[in-house]
């Protein structure tokens, strides 16, 4: 029921008098009103802008927060009003819905600020009122496709992980070339043999001058007729192979076989091998010849390189309705003119307008503007309508054109947009990444405070001196505490949170740990941080974000390397054993983290393996 | 060409024509009407200051322009049923609401009514509703009346209910009530057998007073 009506209810009851003599039957108990309040005045304090309104106004809509009893949680006593800390420019719709009923939509706020201030006010966005309701859908449309589309950049730049079959990692190469520098080399091959086999084809027909003993002149393709079908081999050679490569690695080969650009591979190389087959019979050169043409559908190749050629192709395909439009107008306007030159121009000697047929020719000619003056009107009635008929091709045409370039001009710029957004991502990440950082440093500040007092001090009151020694707000210094709780909760031996370069440092030891097959049950859990360290190097991506939870799972991995500290000795024989480490040394950039007091490290005595190792200061194995 | 042009500015001026007319609907439609004093209304009713001032800043909002026209009512009242259709029994109530006959409730109107509904006697109430039973206002209640009455009545159920409606079971229920009210079996109710037989029933009696807390 619209709840806009509730004021009605009332007059509703009351009417229901009129029932009573009729009823056969006797009624049911009314419902006691339990709170008889009186309709008072009710302040809303949002973030410091009162509104106020009467109580019944927002007990229209019961089903909403302020319209229930949800709203008695944000009273405040003091003030004896209801404070809420939200914005309060969208509140004000928020409150103008209670009172007149309908939900606008302000068209300057940002669509998912104003979602989150419904969603926190119980109150569903499909009564938006008509006036609004479009724009609020289209504006939520474009949200939601923004959002896809750094999704789907997400799946995919995500790392592989290592245990692609050969397969996916051959869709994956051919679907982005930019992942690995072989499926690169490929991509720009395949595109200069599209670039040279074209060419060839156009060259092949150029007049090359004359033989010594014949008198015509013949084309290059004729000339020099086996350099050329030796090119053309080539090409049809590569487009076959990657073809066929493309056939094998595709995840579903149905619909790979049915995908436009398949479909053109075939094209492309098709008239080739046809035309193998068929060279010694002289009744089909003839359709031979014609098969010819089909080659120049390897220019379509291209589209898998040009992300414009894409963008035109998916305009033309989403505007197919005024594209049809405008074919079907022209076409009637065509037969119309055709039809009245032909009998205007029929009276005419020697009139080219010998059918209307015929006129078709002349009447798209000057309803396009070409006017090639093969055929003109000699009749004064013909030159009238001619004349009208060109005014008329004018307009036609100008009318689904704009339609059409709109439709463009949105794809194009939300292809550039992804585009952008793409480029900042990586810029984004890196900041994010290095407030993290900052974060955990903060962390083994926090820490090598703390050990100091313990260390040095008695353990009477080490909360106060913390206390008095921590800089940090209170949430910082109670985070810190909590993921110290959690260091000494995984016990025996205790782990710690370490930065990121001796993460990185130690990851060097993870793709050992990982090579010599020792598993453990977090490693396979997030598998994709750890192997990416190695093998994505110019990608600093996600797998570092959560610098907590990888060094969580680095140092149970630690841990495994190093029991304890008096198996040492069989742990370094283990490590000269595996194999060498092969990632590229610049990554290994042991910083030490900036620990003014390292307790006594017990790991300096590294094997010579790994030297890096010997510099990283992950462990206090013992001091904790 | 002449006549192309002739024939492209004769289609103009229709459409101008048009306009027009649908400006001045506009213009009919901002009416306004606002209701006597407060004090007067609280003089002429059974309700306090306050409820009055309630009761109209409800109707106000609902209809800005102080009347509710047949169409709104029938709109307000339907919200209420959504199974069925109440368009009919709006009508009846409609018309009991709207004593002048001016086509239109205003706000005095409204409240009249619902003083006697809410804060009127007995007999102030069973006039009311004998005063809505009698569509024709010749001040009898004859078997069609009642018939339109209940079958409006029963509209407002719908179809979809438990147990099915049986198909005649307004006419039963016309029976029903003609059987215990028509005292003198002459075919038609007048208001005193109306009277006499609900303060006969206890039932009635009773439902009468079951609204009284509404506002």
């Amino acid at each position: 029921m619209a709840a806009g009506v509730a004021a009605w209810l009332p007059f509703a009851r009351a009417a229901a008098i009129g029932w009573m003599p009729v009823a056969s039957t006797p009624m049911p108990i009314p419902p006691q009103d339990k709170r008889k309040a009186q309709d008072g005045l009710i302040i809303l304090n949002v973030s410091g802008t009162k509104f106020q309104t009467w109580r019944t106004t927002l007990e229209r809509y019961p089903d909403t927060l302020l319209g229930s009893t949800e709203r008695d949680f944000f009273f405040h006593e003091e003030t004896s009003e209801y404070f809420f800390d939200r914005d309060p420019d969208i509140f004000r719709h928020i409150l103008n819905f209670y009172r007149t009923g309908k939900l606008h939509y302000p068209r300057q706020e940002c669509i998912s600020a104003y979602d989150e201030e419904l969603a926190f006010f119980g109150i569903i966005p499909e009564i938006i009122g008509d006036c609004c309701y479009e724009e609020y859908k289209d504006r939520r449309r474009e949200n939601a496709e923004r959002l896809q589309d750094d999704e789907e950049m997400d799946m995919n730049n995500d790392v592989a992980p290592v245990n692609l079959t050969f397969r996916e990692y051959l869709w994956r190469a051919f679907e982005n070339p930019h992942t690995s520098t072989l499926a690169l080399v490929f991509y720009y091959v395949t595109g200069f043999f599209i670039a040279i086999s074209v060419m060839a084809n156009v060259v092949e027909t150029v007049p090359c001058g004359t033989l010594p003993n014949r008198s015509k002149e013949v084309s290059c393709g004729d000339r020099y007729a086996l350099a050329f079908f030796c090119l053309d081999t080539a090409c049809v050679m590569i487009f076959t192979v990657e073809y066929l490569l493309r056939l094998i690695a595709a995840p579903s080969r149905c619909k790979f076989m049915k995908s436009v650009m398949s479909v053109i591979d075939v094209v492309a190389i098709m008239p080739y091998y046809i035309g193998l087959v068929m060279t010694d019979n002289d009744q089909v050169s003839g359709a031979f010849v014609t098969l010819r043409v089909f080659r120049v559908f390897r220019i379509f190749k291209f589209s898998r390189h040009s992300a414009g050629l894409r963008i035109l192709g998916y305009t033309l395909k989403s505007c197919a309705s005024e594209l049809g439009f405008l074919l079907f107008s022209l076409t009637m306007a065509i037969i119309i003119f055709a039809t009245v030159m032909f009998y205007a121009e029929k009276g005419s000697t020697a009139t080219k307008f010998t059918s209307i047929p015929a006129a078709f020719w002349y009447t798209i000619v000057t309803m396009t503007t070409l006017g090639y003056g093969d055929m003109v009107p000699k009749t004064i009635v013909g030159k009238v309508f001619g004349s009208i008929c060109s005014l008329s091709g004018v307009l036609v045409i100008a009318l689904p054109v704009p339609v059409i370039v709109s439709n463009f001009s949105r794809i194009y710029h939300q292809s550039q947009r992804a585009e952008k957004r793409r480029a900042q991502r990586k810029t984004r990440l890196a900041r994010i990444r290095a407030a993290k950082i900052r974060g955990t440093n903060a962390y083994m500040r926090y820490k090598q405070n703390g050990l100091l007092i313990d260390a040095l001090e008695e353990v009477t009151a080490p909360r106060q001196a913390l206390v008095g020694k921590s800089a940090s707000p209170p949430f910082e210094s109670q985070h810190h505490h909590l993921l110290h709780c959690l260091e000494k909760t995984t016990v025996r031996i205790n782990h710690e949170f370490v930065d990121e370069q001796t993460f990185q440092a130690n990851c060097m030891e993870i793709s050992v740990v990982n090579k010599s097959g020792s598993r453990t049950s977090s490693l396979s859990s997030s598998p994709h941080g750890l192997s990416s360290c190695c093998s994505r190097r110019h990608r600093k991506k996600s797998s570092f974000s959560l610098p907590s939870t990888n060094n969580q799972e680095l140092s149970t991995i630690q841990i495994r390397e190093r029991p304890v500290s008096n198996s040492r000795s069989s742990l370094n024989a283990k490590l000269d054993e595996t194999v060498p480490l092969k990632c590229d040394e610049a990554y290994i950039s042991p910083s030490m983290v900036r620990l003014s007091a390292p307790v006594a490290t017990s790991s300096d005595d590294a094997s010579t393996a790994t030297t890096t190792y010997s510099q990283s200061n992950i462990v206090r194995v013992s001091a904790l | 060409m002449g006549l192309v042009m002739g024939t492209f500015s004769l289609q103009s001026k229709p459409v101008t024509y048009h306009k027009d007319k649908a400006d001045d609907d506009l213009e009919m439609t901002i009416v306004c009407h606002r209701p006597e004093g407060l004090d007067q209304l609280e003089a002429q009713t059974n309700f306090s200051k306050r409820e009055l001032q309630v009761l109209y800043r409800g109707f106000k909002n609902e209809c800005p322009s102080g009347v509710v026209n047949e169409e709104t009512f029938k709109q307000i009242y339907s919200q209420f049923f959504p199974h069925g259709d109440a368009s009919t029994y709006a009508h009846y109530l409609f018309n009991a609401f709207d004593t002048g006959n001016t086509g239109s409730i205003k706000f005095e109107d409204f409240v009249t009514a619902l003083s006697i509904l809410l804060r009127g006697s007995v007999t102030e109430k069973l006039q009311w509703t004998f005063n809505l039973y009698d569509i024709n206002r010749d001040g009898y209640i004859n078997k069609e009346e009642m018939t339109d009455i209940v079958r409006a009545i029963y509209d407002m159920m719908g179809k979809y209910t438990y147990p099915v409606l049986k198909t005649d079971a307004p006419k039963q229920h016309v029976d029903a009530f003609f059987q215990k009210m028509d005292k003198n079996r002459d075919g038609v109710v007048t208001l005193d057998e109306f009277i006499l037989s609900c303060q006969e029933d206890e039932n009635i009696m009773r439902s009468l007073q079951l609204f009284e807390n509404v506002i």
